[in-house]
């Protein structure tokens, strides 16, 4: 085993272990993405996602998350993506929460280490609260014959007055299977302060016309602990130009 | 104790990363890109070493290096130079086209 895969649940185990033995806040679910750390320049994208999930606790159950963002690439290492993030909660309407911006830079170029690097940065404001948060994450990405694993680890400062500013660890991982262009079948981890959730995951690519493609990705996530939502389905539609 | 917690995850995530890093002595192989064309469309590598393309577009115009089977995407602007490396690979051929013009710009990696 080399020392990269002997490592990688030490990292695993010390992000999990922070996850405090607390009360859930009020419709929070750490699903999110894996992102990979690389970037292209002239890259310009529409992103779509959508996040359902249930519980059997009711308040917490029928909740529904949308995503929309704009991206493009700032220069050959840096992508920028701005984003609009809604939510229904059980019985109500979808509304606008939070925007969200959030950069992508890539560190390594992909294969010259034995694993590719790259950073995440975000900052989201919530629209009708006084809540900020801006987070970093490092993401890491190696490859394996037909296997890639992708880890993100970050910490996120949780800042206003509408909230007890505090840091936060989050992390997700992914195990896919380069079966072929238009379908890998994957694995996800995703882990918070509350969220520890597990679950099978399709993704692929769709070719259009020149440089256009469609990225997708869908997935459903089971929980780990009790504070994380029975089944979180999350889709997401990426278009490509 | 949280951040007790978070230079742990640091320290960890940089051992990761002392124990990726890899010698620098990678073969370098060439690869040019003129009127939407590869020369050459087919280079030989050597199987079971990383490798360093240096892709040169001589075109105005951006072409993006692509291929599935190596694993790579590298978009490269007009009249500048991109770096891809590939490998350790197995012998065979591993296609490649350029995704802006793919009926003209193909090409594959043959490794031996």
């Amino acid at each position: 085993m080399t020392p990269t895969l002997r490592l990688l649940p030490c990292i695993i185990f010390t992000v999990t272990s922070t996850a405090a033995i607390a009360d859930n806040p009020v419709h929070h679910n750490g699903v999110n993405r894996v992102y990979e750390p690389y970037v292209q320049p002239l890259e310009r994208e529409w992103e779509w996602r959508s996040y359902y999930q249930t519980d059997d606790d009711p308040s917490e159950s029928d909740i529904l998350r949308q995503r929309i963002g704009y991206g493009t690439s700032i220069n050959e290492r840096v992508f920028a993506e701005l984003y609009l993030n809604a939510m229904k909660l059980p019985g109500g309407s979808l509304r606008l929460e939070s925007y969200e911006l959030e950069s992508r830079i890539q560190l390594t170029e992909q294969g010259e280490y034995a694993a590719d690097w790259g950073l995440l940065i975000e900052l989201e404001r919530e629209r009708s609260e006084s809540v900020s948060e801006v987070a970093a994450a490092v993401l890491v990405s190696r490859q394996w014959g037909n296997w890639v694993g992708t880890l993100n680890v970050g910490v996120e400062y949780e800042f206003g007055s509408d909230v007890d500013n505090e840091f936060e660890t989050f992390m997700s991982a992914q195990w896919r299977l380069r079966y072929r262009e238009s379908l890998e079948p994957g694995l996800e981890f995703y882990a918070d302060e509350y969220t520890r959730g597990i679950g099978p995951v399709l993704t692929g690519l769709i070719r259009g016309e020149g440089n256009r493609k469609w990225h997708w990705e869908t997935g459903v996530i089971l929980p780990l602990n009790k504070t994380t939502p029975d089944v979180t389905y999350r889709v997401l539609l990426e278009f490509e130009f | 104790m949280m951040s007790s917690v978070i230079n742990r995850v640091l320290a960890l995530i940089f051992l990761w990363g002392v124990t990726t890093v890899v010698s620098a002595q990678t073969p370098e192989f060439i690869i040019e890109i003129r009127e939407h064309l590869f020369y050459p469309s087919e280079l030989k590598i050597p199987a079971g070493q990383k490798v360093k393309l240096i892709i040169y577009n001589r075109d105005a115009t951006p072409e993006e290096f692509e291929s599935y089977e190596l694993n790579r995407e590298k978009v490269i602007v007009g009249n500048s130079q991109g770096i891809v490396f590939i490998g350790p690979l197995k012998p065979g051929e591993y296609p490649f086209f350029g995704e802006f013009n793919p009926k003209t710009a193909q090409g594959k990696i043959i490794v031996e």
